[in-house]
């Protein structure tokens, strides 16, 4: 298949690298420009392979070039939205080539050749004939591909610009990819060793809590490191939309976490939120007396409007607990159109950092930006709340709801309420008191001395007539 | 091949492994010096200078997630494959890479994880791959040096240089850590005292492949900041170092 190519192919020279000391010529990469690029058109020349601008044998020993591969391909089945796909396979096929170290993609590329290459008469049109015949075995409804690899400075400049205009595109495509669209949802237990029942579930629209995996990531993770901590995870049946729960994730959490977790949220803070590990960029946590979500970061220092830095909220929610009211989140999951969303997303967000505001402006919808409010205009309960009033921000619906029903529901004779004055000392959300008989002991917003004592009667299961 | 030297501070590791590189230039060899002291003088050592350390991508890396910068369809790994290519100083005799800073407050596991695995495929391109551990034991417990061949612990006459030695030697006892070879080296040896000293030392069970000499050369050449790389053929140290590596590459009369 390979008989009149100069040097070796295969998957052995995977992972290969070019010493400059051994280098023939570099092309792209940091000291110079280029791209690459992978587009489906309707009608290819088959086969052809073009060399525009000095080969290799024109080129002189330890240089730097300016390099653009473009791959053209065919067939009926394809689409446009396969493209990316397609080319970031360019990365893997290329690196088969003994004595040609590819990195990255893009306008990212960096390649070398190395002298020995060289030596054995290795030219541009080698590159273009092995990814020719890999991409087509690869993917076989690759029907037609033509391949142009120029080296002609100004050819060069002016085709990347161009490139830029459509990785942009594919960004805005990419960022758009949802939980819908895919079947297979990934698992991730790496932060285990000391949350030992955390388990991710990385999402086209919730990258796992640390930020640093995205569903991409993921992907690309679970293949090249398949023993490393990072698994696939069909996510089976939707059960809720809304919120994100999904029958095989349930079951595949249930099994990792040893049996403690059999139900997960992946958009919500109640009920089933998500599980937090510990390295978690950002705690989202429910307000009781505000019925409203306030988001810390790792890098705020402050005190919460809880009353508690980020450091004691994340102790009491983290090591691989679901606490409902509490869940660790990544920045890059506040920028997902599912942000919390069965909780109502931003329009439910009362407080958060004025850092990790202005880090997420351009995803915080415009009509609400204005009125949630950083540290710099409130945090305290009060405060917030007289600044969430003026500001008109949506809660206030939400408020004035809770009061219309809390006048039409007669408080249960079997409730009493007792509120104390006791000033706050430190703050638990939510504490059950173990208690035997038919009485179970709650402690509401406790703080050391609790603000609410409820002591309620368990349904009777033999009073139902 | 992958040779770590470690040892407590302060003891010569800088100074075994440029003495080590510098052995190794002419033997046709693709060399990577990696320098996994925080507080690295390896660049100094070999006069190389490095722009960006792992440490800085691992915080690039951080920065350009948390603007979400970087591309959802290109991910991290070949990301940080680049970044890492980017910081290998390449010299027409050896590369080196500088581990850098440790990391700042948040979470690292996947990042560090996958700097692991593409430094081993990096790795995988050289000969030769020489490390200067950070100073102490930690590099045991994080498990950076466990893929290491030959592990050499550098001590200088004092006691506790030569404590430090039987600690690193016992830690990886403990901890499982299986170098296929580990020896010792005692530094800045005053040759009048040096029977003695070998003795004692041999009598804590510690395997010593050589000495290396007090030398006049080597302060000198601390004090003006200048290569240690650069030390005159004809230097004490340097010839010491020669024979260890003979020693411990040709395998030939280990004590």
């Amino acid at each position: 298949m390979f008989e009149d190519i100069p040097v070796d192919v295969g998957h052995v020279y995977e992972g290969e690298r070019i010493r400059s000391a051994n280098m023939f010529v570099e092309l792209a990469g940091p000291k110079s420009v280029g791209a690459e690029l992978l587009r489906v058109v309707e009608k290819v020349d088959d086969g052809k392979i073009e060399v525009i601008g000095p080969d290799t044998d024109e080129m002189i020993e330890g240089e730097s070039y300016k390099f653009v591969l473009q791959v053209n391909v065919q067939g009926d089945l394809l689409e446009e939205e396969i493209e990316g796909v397609l080319e970031t396979k360019i990365h893997e096929l290329s690196n088969y080539i003994q004595g040609y170290m590819h990195l990255n993609h893009r306008d990212q590329i960096w390649c070398r050749i190395s002298k020995e290459a060289f030596e054995s008469g290795f030219k541009f049109k080698h590159i273009g004939k092995v990814l020719g015949i890999l991409l087509k075995e690869e993917f076989p409804i690759i029907q037609g591909i033509e391949i142009k690899i120029s080296t002609d400075p100004k050819e060069v400049e002016k085709f990347v610009e161009k490139a830029m205009e459509i990785y942009e595109k594919r960004d805005a495509m990419a960022r758009e990819l949802s939980d819908e669209d895919v079947d297979v949802f990934y698992g991730c237990v790496m932060c285990q060793s000391f949350a030992p029942t955390h388990v991710c579930i990385v999402s086209p629209d919730r990258s796992g809590l640390c930020g640093a995996l995205t569903w991409f990531d993921c992907r690309a993770s679970a293949k090249i490191d398949p023993e490393g901590p990072v698994f696939e995870v069909n996510k089976g049946n939707t059960l809720d939309d809304v919120r994100g729960e999904y029958d095989n994730v349930n079951d595949v959490v249930a099994d990792k976490s040893q049996g403690t977790f059999n139900r997960v949220y992946l958009h919500s803070v109640f009920e089933y939120p998500h599980t937090s590990c510990g390295c978690f960029e950002a705690v989202a946590f429910y307000i009781p007396d505000l019925d409203g979500i306030g988001i810390v970061d790792r890098s705020f220092k402050g005190e919460t409007p809880l009353g508690v830095p980020f450091s004691s909220m994340a102790g009491q929610c983290s090591g691989g607990k679901q606490v409902e009211g509490f869940t660790g989140i990544c920045i890059e999951y506040m920028r997902s159109p599912k942000f919390l969303q069965a909780d109502g997303g931003y329009e439910r967000v009362i407080w958060l950092p004025k850092e990790l505001k202005d880090l997420l402006d351009d995803f915080i919808p415009e009509e609400i930006k204005d009125k949630i409010p950083t540290e710099e205009d409130a945090t305290k309960i009060k405060d917030i709340k007289e600044f969430l009033s003026k500001a008109d921000h949506p809660i206030i619906i939400r408020w004035e709801e809770t009061e219309a029903e809390k006048i039409e529901t007669k408080k249960s004779d079997d409730e009493i309420v007792m509120e104390s004055t006791i000033p706050q000392v430190a703050y638990a959300p939510e504490i059950s008191v173990p208690a035997s008989g038919e009485f179970r002991i709650i402690l509401k917003n406790a703080k050391i001395y609790a603000e609410k004592v409820i002591i309620r009667r368990n349904e009777n299961k033999f009073d139902k007539s | 091949m992958i040779v770590a030297v470690s040892g407590k501070g302060g003891t010569g590791k800088t100074l075994v492994a440029s003495l080590i590189i510098r052995n190794l230039l002419d033997k046709d060899l693709d060399i990577l010096a990696i320098d996994a002291d925080p507080d690295s003088n390896l660049p100094e050592a070999l006069g190389a200078k490095a722009e960006k350390t792992v440490g800085d991508v691992r915080e690039e890396l951080k920065r350009e997630t948390g603007k979400g910068e970087i591309p959802y369809e290109m991910g991290k790994w070949d990301v940080l494959e680049y970044k890492i290519m980017e910081a290998v100083v390449e010299t027409s005799k050896f590369d080196m890479l500088v581990m850098g800073r440790p990391e700042g407050s948040g979470c690292y596991c996947a990042v560090n994880n996958m700097l692991r695995k593409i430094i081993e495929t990096l790795s995988n391109n050289y000969d030769v791959i020489v490390v200067d551990t950070e100073a102490g034991l930690e590099h045991l417990s994080r498990r950076t040096t466990q893929n290491v061949d030959i592990m050499l612990i550098v001590t200088d006459t004092s006691k506790r240089g030569i404590l430090t030695a039987q600690r690193i030697k016992e830690l990886s006892d403990e901890l499982d850590i299986k170098f296929k070879e580990m020896y010792f080296i005692l530094n800045r040896a005053n040759p009048k005292k040096k029977e003695e000293l070998l003795r004692k030392i041999e009598d804590t069970g510690l395997n010593i492949i050589g000495t290396i000499n007090e030398d006049e050369n080597v302060t000198e050449y601390d004090i003006e900041g200048k290569p240690l790389i650069e030390l005159p053929e004809n230097s004490s140290s340097v010839l010491n170092v020669s024979e260890i590596v003979n020693k411990i590459l040709y395998k030939k009369e280990i004590r």
